[in-house]
Protein backbone atom coordinates (compact mmCIF):
# COMPACT_ATOMS: atom_id res chain seq x y z
CA UNK A 1 0.00 0.00 0.00
CA UNK A 2 0.61 3.53 -0.57
CA UNK A 3 -0.77 6.98 0.09
CA UNK A 4 -1.59 8.33 -2.63
CA UNK A 5 -3.13 12.23 -3.47
CA UNK A 6 -6.30 11.94 -5.49
CA UNK A 7 -7.91 14.44 -7.79
CA UNK A 8 -8.63 17.36 -5.22
CA UNK A 9 -5.31 18.27 -5.48
CA UNK A 10 -5.52 19.83 -8.97
CA UNK A 11 -5.26 23.53 -9.48
CA UNK A 12 -5.33 23.92 -5.47
CA UNK A 13 -1.87 22.37 -4.61
CA UNK A 14 -1.73 23.44 -0.83
CA UNK A 15 1.60 22.36 -0.02
CA UNK A 16 0.73 21.26 3.95
CA UNK A 17 2.02 17.83 3.35
CA UNK A 18 5.44 18.18 2.02
CA UNK A 19 6.37 19.66 5.73
CA UNK A 20 4.70 16.89 7.50
CA UNK A 21 5.74 14.14 5.37
CA UNK A 22 9.13 12.60 7.20
CA UNK A 23 10.36 10.72 4.42
CA UNK A 24 10.44 13.79 1.37
CA UNK A 25 8.51 11.44 -1.15
CA UNK A 26 5.83 14.03 -2.64
CA UNK A 27 7.26 15.17 -6.33
CA UNK A 28 5.57 18.34 -7.49
CA UNK A 29 3.99 18.68 -10.97
CA UNK A 30 2.49 22.29 -12.30
CA UNK A 31 -0.77 22.20 -10.92
CA UNK A 32 -0.72 18.44 -8.27
CA UNK A 33 1.55 16.92 -5.85
CA UNK A 34 2.14 12.99 -6.44
CA UNK A 35 3.47 10.69 -3.99
CA UNK A 36 6.37 8.41 -4.02
CA UNK A 37 5.22 4.92 -3.48
CA UNK A 38 7.88 3.15 -3.10
CA UNK A 39 9.06 6.39 -0.74
CA UNK A 40 6.02 6.35 1.10
CA UNK A 41 6.43 4.65 4.72
CA UNK A 42 2.84 4.60 5.06
CA UNK A 43 2.53 7.37 8.35
CA UNK A 44 -0.65 8.84 7.42
CA UNK A 45 0.83 12.21 8.61
CA UNK A 46 -0.13 13.61 5.52
CA UNK A 47 -4.01 13.00 5.50
CA UNK A 48 -5.12 15.21 8.40
CA UNK A 49 -2.76 18.46 7.27
CA UNK A 50 -4.67 18.57 3.71
CA UNK A 51 -6.61 21.54 3.56
CA UNK A 52 -8.59 19.89 0.82
CA UNK A 53 -8.58 16.15 2.12
CA UNK A 54 -6.98 15.12 -1.35
CA UNK A 55 -4.70 12.33 -0.11
CA UNK A 56 -6.13 8.67 0.70
CA UNK A 57 -4.70 5.40 2.33
CA UNK A 58 -4.13 3.47 -1.02
CA UNK A 59 -6.73 0.96 0.52
CA UNK A 60 -9.29 3.24 1.04
CA UNK A 61 -8.67 4.98 -2.23
CA UNK A 62 -12.52 5.59 -3.96
CA UNK A 63 -13.36 3.59 -6.40
CA UNK A 64 -13.16 6.96 -8.88
CA UNK A 65 -9.78 7.79 -7.83
CA UNK A 66 -8.19 4.35 -8.89
CA UNK A 67 -6.34 5.65 -11.28
CA UNK A 68 -4.40 7.96 -9.32
CA UNK A 69 -2.61 5.15 -7.83
CA UNK A 70 -0.79 4.16 -11.11
CA UNK A 71 -1.18 8.17 -12.12
CA UNK A 72 1.44 9.26 -8.77
CA UNK A 73 3.46 6.26 -8.82
CA UNK A 74 4.03 7.52 -12.63
CA UNK A 75 4.69 11.17 -12.11
CA UNK A 76 7.00 10.46 -9.05
CA UNK A 77 8.98 9.43 -11.21
CA UNK A 78 9.10 12.28 -13.66
CA UNK A 79 8.51 15.44 -11.89
CA UNK A 80 11.10 16.94 -9.30
CA UNK A 81 11.04 16.39 -5.10
CA UNK A 82 9.56 19.11 -3.09
CA UNK A 83 9.92 19.38 0.24
CA UNK A 84 9.94 23.19 1.19
CA UNK A 85 5.97 24.33 1.34
CA UNK A 86 4.68 26.82 -0.49
CA UNK A 87 1.77 29.20 -1.44
CA UNK A 88 -1.06 27.51 -2.96
CA UNK A 89 -2.57 28.15 -6.49
CA UNK A 90 -4.37 31.31 -6.87
CA UNK A 91 -7.64 30.40 -7.10
CA UNK A 92 -6.92 27.50 -4.42
CA UNK A 93 -10.30 28.15 -2.83
CA UNK A 94 -12.65 28.35 -5.94
CA UNK A 95 -11.27 25.13 -7.39
CA UNK A 96 -11.51 23.20 -4.21
CA UNK A 97 -14.28 20.27 -4.69
CA UNK A 98 -14.95 21.20 -8.29
CA UNK A 99 -15.66 18.10 -10.08
CA UNK A 100 -13.75 16.61 -13.28
CA UNK A 101 -10.59 18.68 -12.44
CA UNK A 102 -8.90 15.31 -14.05
CA UNK A 103 -8.68 16.85 -17.25
CA UNK A 104 -7.28 19.68 -16.16
CA UNK A 105 -4.14 17.62 -15.03
CA UNK A 106 -0.87 19.43 -16.60
CA UNK A 107 2.17 17.28 -16.69
CA UNK B 1 21.03 33.72 18.09
CA UNK B 2 19.56 30.83 20.28
CA UNK B 3 16.42 28.90 19.44
CA UNK B 4 13.09 30.67 20.80
CA UNK B 5 9.60 29.01 20.58
CA UNK B 6 7.35 31.49 18.89
CA UNK B 7 3.66 32.45 19.94
CA UNK B 8 2.29 30.34 17.30
CA UNK B 9 4.30 27.32 19.10
CA UNK B 10 6.59 26.60 15.71
CA UNK B 11 10.49 26.02 16.86
CA UNK B 12 12.60 27.93 15.35
CA UNK B 13 16.61 26.47 15.60
CA UNK B 14 19.36 28.73 16.29
CA UNK B 15 21.82 29.77 13.61
CA UNK B 16 24.09 26.97 15.45
CA UNK B 17 21.29 24.06 14.78
CA UNK B 18 20.38 25.61 11.44
CA UNK B 19 24.81 25.65 10.30
CA UNK B 20 24.47 21.72 11.70
CA UNK B 21 21.00 21.51 9.24
CA UNK B 22 22.19 22.71 6.42
CA UNK B 23 25.36 20.12 5.96
CA UNK B 24 22.48 17.29 6.32
CA UNK B 25 21.47 15.68 3.60
CA UNK B 26 18.57 13.21 3.58
CA UNK B 27 18.75 9.70 1.67
CA UNK B 28 15.89 8.36 -0.33
CA UNK B 29 15.31 5.17 0.34
CA UNK B 30 13.12 2.34 -1.28
CA UNK B 31 11.85 0.03 1.48
CA UNK B 32 9.81 -2.34 -0.87
CA UNK B 33 7.09 -2.14 1.67
CA UNK B 34 3.66 -4.51 1.48
CA UNK B 35 1.24 -3.07 3.58
CA UNK B 36 -2.06 -5.16 3.94
CA UNK B 37 -3.37 -8.36 3.56
CA UNK B 38 -5.38 -7.12 0.46
CA UNK B 39 -2.46 -7.49 -1.37
CA UNK B 40 -1.90 -11.42 -0.53
CA UNK B 41 -5.64 -11.76 -0.99
CA UNK B 42 -5.78 -10.41 -4.36
CA UNK B 43 -2.35 -11.49 -6.15
CA UNK B 44 -1.04 -8.56 -6.39
CA UNK B 45 1.91 -8.41 -4.28
CA UNK B 46 5.18 -9.27 -5.60
CA UNK B 47 5.29 -12.61 -7.06
CA UNK B 48 8.29 -14.36 -4.53
CA UNK B 49 6.21 -12.52 -2.10
CA UNK B 50 3.15 -14.15 -2.45
CA UNK B 51 4.47 -17.21 -0.81
CA UNK B 52 4.47 -15.88 2.33
CA UNK B 53 1.26 -17.25 3.26
CA UNK B 54 -0.25 -20.24 1.80
CA UNK B 55 -4.05 -20.49 0.60
CA UNK B 56 -5.35 -21.65 3.98
CA UNK B 57 -4.48 -18.99 5.75
CA UNK B 58 -5.14 -16.46 3.93
CA UNK B 59 -8.55 -17.86 3.65
CA UNK B 60 -8.68 -17.87 7.32
CA UNK B 61 -7.42 -14.83 8.02
CA UNK B 62 -10.37 -13.34 4.73
CA UNK B 63 -12.96 -14.92 7.08
CA UNK B 64 -12.16 -12.54 10.19
CA UNK B 65 -12.19 -9.25 8.41
CA UNK B 66 -14.59 -6.49 9.66
CA UNK B 67 -15.55 -8.99 12.78
CA UNK B 68 -14.40 -7.98 16.38
CA UNK B 69 -11.68 -10.85 15.50
CA UNK B 70 -9.91 -8.83 12.49
CA UNK B 71 -6.29 -9.01 13.16
CA UNK B 72 -5.43 -6.03 10.46
CA UNK B 73 -7.91 -3.97 12.90
CA UNK B 74 -5.17 -4.80 16.05
CA UNK B 75 -1.82 -4.11 14.16
CA UNK B 76 -2.04 -3.11 10.06
CA UNK B 77 0.31 -5.87 8.51
CA UNK B 78 3.53 -4.21 6.68
CA UNK B 79 6.61 -6.18 5.69
CA UNK B 80 10.02 -4.98 3.91
CA UNK B 81 11.37 -6.59 1.41
CA UNK B 82 14.40 -7.31 2.95
CA UNK B 83 12.65 -8.79 6.12
CA UNK B 84 10.81 -11.22 3.81
CA UNK B 85 13.88 -12.31 2.57
CA UNK B 86 14.83 -12.92 6.01
CA UNK B 87 12.43 -14.85 7.25
CA UNK B 88 11.96 -16.63 3.70
CA UNK B 89 13.91 -19.59 5.80
CA UNK B 90 12.72 -18.67 9.03
CA UNK B 91 9.75 -20.35 11.53
CA UNK B 92 10.67 -17.62 14.42
CA UNK B 93 10.32 -14.36 12.14
CA UNK B 94 7.19 -15.67 9.77
CA UNK B 95 5.79 -15.42 13.58
CA UNK B 96 6.85 -12.12 13.91
CA UNK B 97 5.96 -10.71 10.68
CA UNK B 98 2.92 -12.68 9.75
CA UNK B 99 -0.52 -12.37 10.60
CA UNK B 100 -2.26 -15.30 11.55
CA UNK B 101 -5.71 -16.12 13.49
CA UNK B 102 -4.16 -16.76 16.99
CA UNK B 103 -3.47 -13.14 17.27
CA UNK B 104 -7.36 -12.29 18.24
CA UNK B 105 -8.82 -15.58 20.03
CA UNK B 106 -8.08 -14.63 23.51
CA UNK B 107 -8.97 -10.44 23.28
CA UNK B 108 -8.32 -10.40 27.47
CA UNK B 109 -5.53 -8.24 29.00
CA UNK B 110 -5.82 -4.33 29.61
CA UNK B 111 -5.95 -1.70 27.05
CA UNK B 112 -2.29 -0.15 29.34
CA UNK B 113 -1.14 -2.27 32.27
CA UNK B 114 1.70 -0.04 32.75
CA UNK B 115 -0.43 3.03 32.72
CA UNK B 116 1.53 5.03 30.29
CA UNK B 117 -1.04 7.70 29.89
CA UNK B 118 -0.82 8.80 33.66
CA UNK B 119 3.04 10.01 32.80
CA UNK B 120 2.21 12.09 29.75
CA UNK B 121 2.52 16.18 30.61
CA UNK B 122 2.53 16.46 27.00
CA UNK B 123 1.17 15.26 23.95
CA UNK B 124 4.02 12.99 22.37
CA UNK B 125 5.89 12.28 25.64
CA UNK B 126 6.01 10.05 28.61
CA UNK B 127 7.83 10.87 31.71
CA UNK B 128 9.07 8.53 33.48
CA UNK B 129 12.31 7.70 35.62
CA UNK B 130 14.94 10.33 34.84
CA UNK B 131 13.59 9.86 30.90
CA UNK B 132 11.91 11.04 28.40
CA UNK B 133 10.04 9.51 26.13
CA UNK B 134 8.71 10.87 22.73
CA UNK B 135 7.09 9.34 19.95
CA UNK B 136 8.62 10.93 16.89
CA UNK B 137 6.50 8.38 14.05
CA UNK B 138 3.45 6.51 14.17
CA UNK B 139 4.82 3.75 11.80
CA UNK B 140 8.00 1.75 11.63
CA UNK B 141 9.24 -0.12 8.27
CA UNK B 142 7.44 -3.52 8.82
CA UNK B 143 5.02 -4.56 11.92
CA UNK B 144 5.84 -6.86 14.47
CA UNK B 145 2.60 -9.14 15.34
CA UNK B 146 3.61 -8.55 19.07
CA UNK B 147 3.80 -4.95 19.28
CA UNK B 148 2.62 -3.09 22.16
CA UNK B 149 2.21 -0.09 21.03
CA UNK B 150 -0.57 -0.89 18.45
CA UNK B 151 -2.92 2.26 20.11
CA UNK B 152 0.03 4.30 17.97
CA UNK B 153 0.65 2.28 15.07
CA UNK B 154 -2.66 1.67 14.40
CA UNK B 155 -4.47 5.11 15.58
CA UNK B 156 -6.41 3.79 18.33
CA UNK B 157 -8.14 5.82 20.50
CA UNK B 158 -6.82 5.90 24.39
CA UNK B 159 -8.15 7.85 27.76
CA UNK B 160 -6.30 10.15 29.46
CA UNK B 161 -6.29 10.30 33.24
CA UNK B 162 -8.85 13.62 32.43
CA UNK B 163 -10.81 11.16 31.10
CA UNK B 164 -10.42 12.60 27.22
CA UNK B 165 -10.16 10.12 24.60
CA UNK B 166 -8.55 10.49 21.68
CA UNK B 167 -5.90 8.71 19.48
CA UNK B 168 -2.01 9.43 20.61
CA UNK B 169 -0.52 12.35 19.00
CA UNK B 170 2.99 12.20 18.15
CA UNK B 171 5.68 14.64 19.93
CA UNK B 172 6.64 18.56 18.65
CA UNK B 173 9.75 20.05 18.64
CA UNK B 174 8.54 23.23 20.31
CA UNK B 175 6.21 21.54 23.04
CA UNK B 176 8.68 18.99 24.21
CA UNK B 177 11.63 22.13 24.13
CA UNK B 178 9.32 23.76 26.29
CA UNK B 179 8.74 20.76 28.49
CA UNK B 180 12.39 20.11 29.12
CA UNK B 181 13.41 24.08 30.01
CA UNK B 182 10.57 24.67 31.93
CA UNK B 183 11.32 21.17 33.91
CA UNK B 184 14.71 21.73 34.36
CA UNK B 185 14.56 25.06 35.52
CA UNK B 186 11.83 23.95 38.52
CA UNK B 187 14.53 21.20 39.29
CA UNK B 188 17.73 23.58 39.13
CA UNK B 189 15.52 26.15 41.24
CA UNK B 190 14.32 23.74 44.07
CA UNK B 191 18.55 22.36 44.63
CA UNK B 192 18.19 19.79 42.32
CA UNK B 193 15.18 17.92 42.32
CA UNK B 194 11.53 18.60 41.02
CA UNK B 195 9.76 20.17 43.91
CA UNK B 196 6.89 18.22 42.56
CA UNK B 197 7.75 14.79 41.73
CA UNK B 198 10.90 15.10 43.03
CA UNK B 199 12.63 14.13 40.03
CA UNK B 200 16.15 14.88 38.87
CA UNK B 201 16.32 17.29 35.17
CA UNK B 202 16.00 15.58 32.02
CA UNK B 203 19.27 14.58 30.65
CA UNK B 204 18.23 11.75 28.57
CA UNK B 205 15.24 11.64 25.69
CA UNK B 206 14.69 8.63 24.03
CA UNK B 207 12.86 8.61 20.68
CA UNK B 208 10.43 5.73 20.03
CA UNK B 209 7.27 5.65 18.15
CA UNK B 210 7.29 4.10 15.45
CA UNK B 211 10.73 3.94 14.75
CA UNK B 212 12.42 7.02 14.49
CA UNK B 213 14.67 5.38 11.73
CA UNK B 214 11.79 6.23 9.40
CA UNK B 215 12.56 9.62 9.74
CA UNK B 216 14.77 11.27 7.04
CA UNK B 217 18.13 12.32 8.27
CA UNK B 218 16.66 16.32 8.50
CA UNK B 219 14.21 15.27 10.78
CA UNK B 220 16.37 13.07 13.16
CA UNK B 221 18.85 16.23 12.45
CA UNK B 222 16.10 18.68 13.55
CA UNK B 223 15.28 16.57 16.76
CA UNK B 224 18.49 15.88 17.61
CA UNK B 225 19.74 19.72 17.56
CA UNK B 226 16.77 20.74 19.52
CA UNK B 227 17.35 18.62 21.95
CA UNK B 228 20.76 19.37 22.68
CA UNK B 229 20.35 22.93 22.62
CA UNK B 230 17.44 22.07 25.39
CA UNK B 231 20.04 20.57 27.66
CA UNK B 232 19.89 17.05 26.86
CA UNK B 233 22.97 14.95 26.78
CA UNK B 234 22.28 11.63 26.21
CA UNK B 235 19.46 10.89 22.89
CA UNK B 236 18.10 7.04 22.67
CA UNK B 237 17.10 6.35 19.65
CA UNK B 238 14.90 3.50 19.84
CA UNK B 239 14.85 1.28 16.68
CA UNK B 240 14.40 -1.99 14.95
CA UNK B 241 15.66 -0.71 11.44
CA UNK B 242 18.39 -3.09 11.50
CA UNK B 243 16.31 -6.02 10.78
CA UNK B 244 13.75 -4.61 8.87
CA UNK B 245 15.69 -2.56 6.35
CA UNK B 246 19.50 -1.98 7.12
CA UNK B 247 20.16 -0.39 4.14
CA UNK B 248 18.72 2.82 6.05
CA UNK B 249 22.10 3.11 7.88
CA UNK B 250 23.73 4.47 4.20
CA UNK B 251 26.12 6.91 3.69
CA UNK B 252 23.93 10.58 4.52
CA UNK B 253 22.70 8.75 7.69
CA UNK B 254 26.61 8.44 8.84
CA UNK B 255 27.60 11.73 7.57
CA UNK B 256 24.83 13.10 9.35
CA UNK B 257 25.62 11.26 12.54
CA UNK B 258 29.47 13.35 11.69
CA UNK B 259 27.91 16.17 11.42
CA UNK B 260 25.87 16.25 14.70
CA UNK B 261 28.70 14.74 16.55
CA UNK B 262 31.09 17.87 15.35
CA UNK B 263 28.50 20.45 15.81
CA UNK B 264 27.19 18.96 19.32
CA UNK B 265 30.12 16.77 20.81
CA UNK B 266 29.08 16.96 24.60
CA UNK B 267 26.18 14.57 23.40
CA UNK B 268 25.72 10.96 23.27
CA UNK B 269 23.52 9.07 20.75
CA UNK B 270 22.33 6.08 22.10
CA UNK B 271 21.17 3.18 20.04
CA UNK B 272 18.37 1.19 21.30
CA UNK B 273 18.57 -1.25 18.69
CA UNK B 274 15.73 -4.64 18.59
CA UNK B 275 16.97 -7.66 17.65
CA UNK B 276 14.53 -10.62 18.67
CA UNK B 277 16.00 -13.43 16.83
CA UNK B 278 20.05 -13.74 15.38
CA UNK B 279 18.05 -15.15 12.03
CA UNK B 280 17.29 -11.26 11.56
CA UNK B 281 21.10 -10.65 11.24
CA UNK B 282 23.06 -13.87 10.27
CA UNK B 283 23.27 -15.90 7.39
CA UNK B 284 21.76 -19.28 6.85
CA UNK B 285 22.15 -21.77 4.41
CA UNK B 286 19.48 -23.59 2.77
CA UNK B 287 18.97 -26.52 5.89
CA UNK B 288 19.00 -23.75 8.47
CA UNK B 289 22.38 -23.76 9.72
CA UNK B 290 24.23 -20.20 10.44
CA UNK B 291 27.86 -20.02 8.51
CA UNK B 292 31.30 -20.08 10.50
CA UNK B 293 32.92 -16.77 10.36
CA UNK B 294 36.90 -17.94 9.51
CA UNK B 295 38.13 -14.83 11.55
CA UNK B 296 35.58 -15.94 14.15
CA UNK B 297 31.85 -16.13 15.22
CA UNK B 298 29.51 -16.37 12.78
CA UNK B 299 28.48 -14.81 9.29
CA UNK B 300 26.64 -11.54 9.65
CA UNK B 301 24.11 -10.77 6.99
CA UNK B 302 25.88 -8.08 4.70
CA UNK B 303 24.11 -4.64 4.89
CA UNK B 304 23.31 -5.13 8.33
CA UNK B 305 27.18 -6.53 9.26
CA UNK B 306 27.86 -2.97 7.47
CA UNK B 307 25.47 -0.55 9.22
CA UNK B 308 26.80 -2.27 12.81
CA UNK B 309 30.52 -1.83 12.29
CA UNK B 310 29.85 1.80 10.95
CA UNK B 311 28.32 2.58 13.96
CA UNK B 312 30.43 1.11 16.44
CA UNK B 313 33.23 3.07 14.54
CA UNK B 314 32.03 5.96 16.68
CA UNK B 315 32.87 6.00 19.85
CA UNK B 316 30.52 8.60 21.38
CA UNK B 317 28.06 6.44 20.75
CA UNK B 318 26.81 2.98 22.18
CA UNK B 319 24.45 -0.05 20.95
CA UNK B 320 22.24 -1.83 23.25
CA UNK B 321 19.89 -4.66 22.43
CA UNK B 322 16.37 -5.05 24.03
CA UNK B 323 13.69 -7.75 22.72
CA UNK B 324 10.74 -9.57 24.45
CA UNK B 325 10.71 -13.13 24.88
CA UNK B 326 7.93 -13.99 22.99
CA UNK B 327 6.39 -17.23 22.29
CA UNK B 328 6.91 -18.89 18.65
CA UNK B 329 10.18 -16.48 18.33
CA UNK B 330 13.07 -16.23 20.74
CA UNK B 331 11.59 -18.83 23.71
CA UNK B 332 14.41 -20.64 23.50
CA UNK B 333 17.73 -20.55 25.33
CA UNK B 334 19.79 -21.26 22.19
CA UNK B 335 18.67 -18.94 19.95
CA UNK B 336 19.40 -16.04 22.98
CA UNK B 337 22.72 -17.94 23.52
CA UNK B 338 23.75 -17.61 19.93
CA UNK B 339 22.13 -13.85 19.81
CA UNK B 340 23.45 -12.74 23.05
CA UNK B 341 27.19 -13.81 22.21
CA UNK B 342 27.16 -12.57 18.73
CA UNK B 343 25.80 -9.35 19.35
CA UNK B 344 28.39 -8.80 22.68
CA UNK B 345 31.46 -10.15 19.99
CA UNK B 346 29.69 -6.86 17.51
CA UNK B 347 29.78 -4.30 20.02
CA UNK B 348 26.48 -4.66 20.54
CA UNK B 349 25.70 -4.79 24.66
CA UNK B 350 22.55 -7.22 25.49
CA UNK B 351 20.65 -4.41 27.71
CA UNK B 352 17.63 -6.10 28.48
CA UNK B 353 15.11 -8.90 27.75
CA UNK B 354 11.35 -8.12 28.68
CA UNK B 355 8.35 -10.14 29.64
CA UNK B 356 5.88 -9.14 27.71
CA UNK B 357 2.84 -7.50 28.56
CA UNK B 358 -0.31 -8.63 29.59
CA UNK B 359 -2.27 -6.41 26.93
CA UNK B 360 -5.47 -7.34 24.63
CA UNK B 361 -4.27 -8.85 21.49
CA UNK B 362 -1.27 -10.41 23.09
CA UNK B 363 -2.33 -14.17 24.61
CA UNK B 364 -0.48 -15.74 21.40
CA UNK B 365 2.26 -14.03 21.76
CA UNK B 366 2.84 -14.17 25.97
CA UNK B 367 5.43 -16.80 27.84
CA UNK B 368 5.06 -17.06 31.30
CA UNK B 369 6.88 -15.35 33.68
CA UNK B 370 8.64 -18.07 35.22
CA UNK B 371 9.37 -19.87 32.24
CA UNK B 372 10.99 -16.59 30.29
CA UNK B 373 13.54 -16.13 33.37
CA UNK B 374 13.87 -19.97 33.30
CA UNK B 375 14.87 -19.97 29.28
CA UNK B 376 16.57 -16.50 29.99
CA UNK B 377 19.07 -18.13 32.83
CA UNK B 378 19.49 -20.98 30.47
CA UNK B 379 21.00 -19.23 27.50
CA UNK B 380 23.43 -17.58 29.55
CA UNK B 381 24.73 -20.87 30.73
CA UNK B 382 27.91 -21.57 29.18
CA UNK B 383 28.44 -17.52 28.16
CA UNK B 384 31.11 -15.62 29.17
CA UNK B 385 30.42 -13.15 31.82
CA UNK B 386 30.26 -9.97 29.84
CA UNK B 387 28.34 -11.68 27.23
CA UNK B 388 25.42 -11.92 30.30
CA UNK B 389 24.61 -8.42 31.28
CA UNK B 390 20.68 -8.83 29.83
CA UNK B 391 18.18 -9.23 33.01
CA UNK B 392 14.65 -10.14 32.69
CA UNK B 393 12.62 -6.80 32.86
CA UNK B 394 9.17 -6.77 33.70
CA UNK B 395 7.36 -2.89 33.35
CA UNK B 396 5.13 -2.41 37.02
CA UNK B 397 2.89 0.51 36.97
CA UNK B 398 5.34 1.49 39.61
CA UNK B 399 8.71 0.94 37.68
CA UNK B 400 11.13 -1.13 35.93
CA UNK B 401 11.38 -4.84 37.55
CA UNK B 402 14.36 -7.10 37.69
CA UNK B 403 13.02 -10.72 37.90
CA UNK B 404 15.62 -11.63 39.59
CA UNK B 405 15.58 -15.34 40.34
CA UNK B 406 13.05 -18.49 40.55
CA UNK B 407 13.89 -21.52 42.58
CA UNK B 408 11.75 -24.43 42.89
CA UNK B 409 12.98 -24.90 46.35
CA UNK B 410 10.81 -23.81 49.24
CA UNK B 411 11.99 -21.38 52.38
CA UNK B 412 12.00 -23.45 55.45
CA UNK B 413 8.98 -22.44 57.55
CA UNK B 414 7.57 -20.05 55.29
CA UNK B 415 4.39 -20.74 53.84
CA UNK B 416 3.05 -20.28 50.37
CA UNK B 417 6.51 -21.01 49.09
CA UNK B 418 6.08 -24.72 48.87
CA UNK B 419 6.48 -25.26 45.43
CA UNK B 420 9.74 -22.63 45.03
CA UNK B 421 9.60 -18.88 44.52
CA UNK B 422 10.23 -15.76 43.06
CA UNK B 423 12.34 -12.49 43.61
CA UNK B 424 11.63 -9.67 42.12
CA UNK B 425 13.67 -6.12 42.56
CA UNK B 426 12.43 -3.17 41.43
CA UNK B 427 15.19 -1.28 39.40
CA UNK B 428 13.72 2.05 38.49
CA UNK B 429 10.69 3.43 40.14
CA UNK B 430 8.65 5.21 37.36
CA UNK B 431 8.47 8.79 39.30
CA UNK B 432 11.68 9.13 40.48
CA UNK B 433 14.27 6.67 42.30
CA UNK B 434 14.04 6.27 45.60
CA UNK B 435 12.77 2.73 45.53
CA UNK B 436 15.35 1.16 43.30
CA UNK B 437 17.06 -1.76 44.88
CA UNK B 438 14.15 -2.89 47.15
CA UNK B 439 12.59 -6.19 46.73
CA UNK B 440 9.42 -8.60 46.44
CA UNK B 441 9.12 -12.23 46.74
CA UNK B 442 6.39 -14.30 45.64
CA UNK B 443 5.06 -17.79 45.92
CA UNK B 444 5.38 -19.62 42.24
CA UNK B 445 2.77 -19.62 39.64
CA UNK B 446 4.02 -21.16 36.46
CA UNK B 447 0.73 -19.59 34.46
CA UNK B 448 1.49 -15.92 35.72
CA UNK B 449 2.33 -13.81 32.64
CA UNK B 450 1.62 -10.66 35.02
CA UNK B 451 2.09 -9.15 38.18
CA UNK B 452 -2.04 -9.95 38.52
CA UNK B 453 -0.73 -13.76 39.01
CA UNK B 454 1.19 -13.16 41.80
CA UNK B 455 -1.99 -11.31 43.92
CA UNK B 456 -2.79 -14.14 46.09
CA UNK B 457 0.41 -15.22 46.86
CA UNK B 458 2.75 -12.45 48.06
CA UNK B 459 5.22 -13.40 50.63
CA UNK B 460 7.32 -10.41 51.81
CA UNK B 461 6.44 -6.59 49.49
CA UNK B 462 9.47 -4.52 50.23
CA UNK B 463 9.11 -3.06 46.58
CA UNK B 464 5.83 -1.90 47.31
CA UNK B 465 4.32 -4.15 43.46
CA UNK B 466 1.44 -5.46 45.37
CA UNK B 467 -0.08 -2.47 47.88
CA UNK B 468 -2.77 -0.05 46.71
CA UNK B 469 -2.08 1.43 43.34
CA UNK B 470 -4.28 4.48 44.48
CA UNK B 471 -2.73 5.33 47.87
CA UNK B 472 0.91 4.76 46.02
CA UNK B 473 0.35 6.84 42.95
CA UNK B 474 3.42 8.80 42.29
CA UNK B 475 5.39 7.53 45.23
Amino acid sequence: MTFVVGENCIKCKHTDCVEVCPVNCFYEGPNMLVIHPDECIDCALCVPVCPVKAIYAGSDLPMDQAMFLDLNAQLATTWPSITVRKPALPDADRWNGEPGKRVLLER
Amino acid sequence: MAAVITSAGRYQHSARAQAFLDQVESGKYNRQIITGLGKFLDGSAPNEMRTLYSAAELKSLAQLKGSVRDVEKRMPVKVTQHYFELARNSPSLQTLIKASPKETEDLSGAPDPGKQMDYSPVEGLIHKYELGLIYVASTCSAHCRFCYREELIAGKEVERPDGTVAPKGLAEIGSIVAYIQQHNSEVARNGGRHPQTGRERLREILMSGGDPMVLANKNLAAWWSALAEAGIENIRVGTKELAFFPERFDRTFFAMLDHFHQAYPGVRLRMMVHFNHPDEFLKKDVSGQYYDDPEGGLQWVAATKRAIVELGKREWLTIDNQAPIINGINNDPDVLRIMQRELRRNRVENHYFFCGRDIIGHKAFNVPIEEAWRILNQSQKGLSGVETHARLSITHYKGKTEVAAVTNQPLPGVPGTERGFVVLKLLRSAADAPHRGKVTIVGRNPEAIWFSGYDDRVIYDEAGLFTDVSQECGA
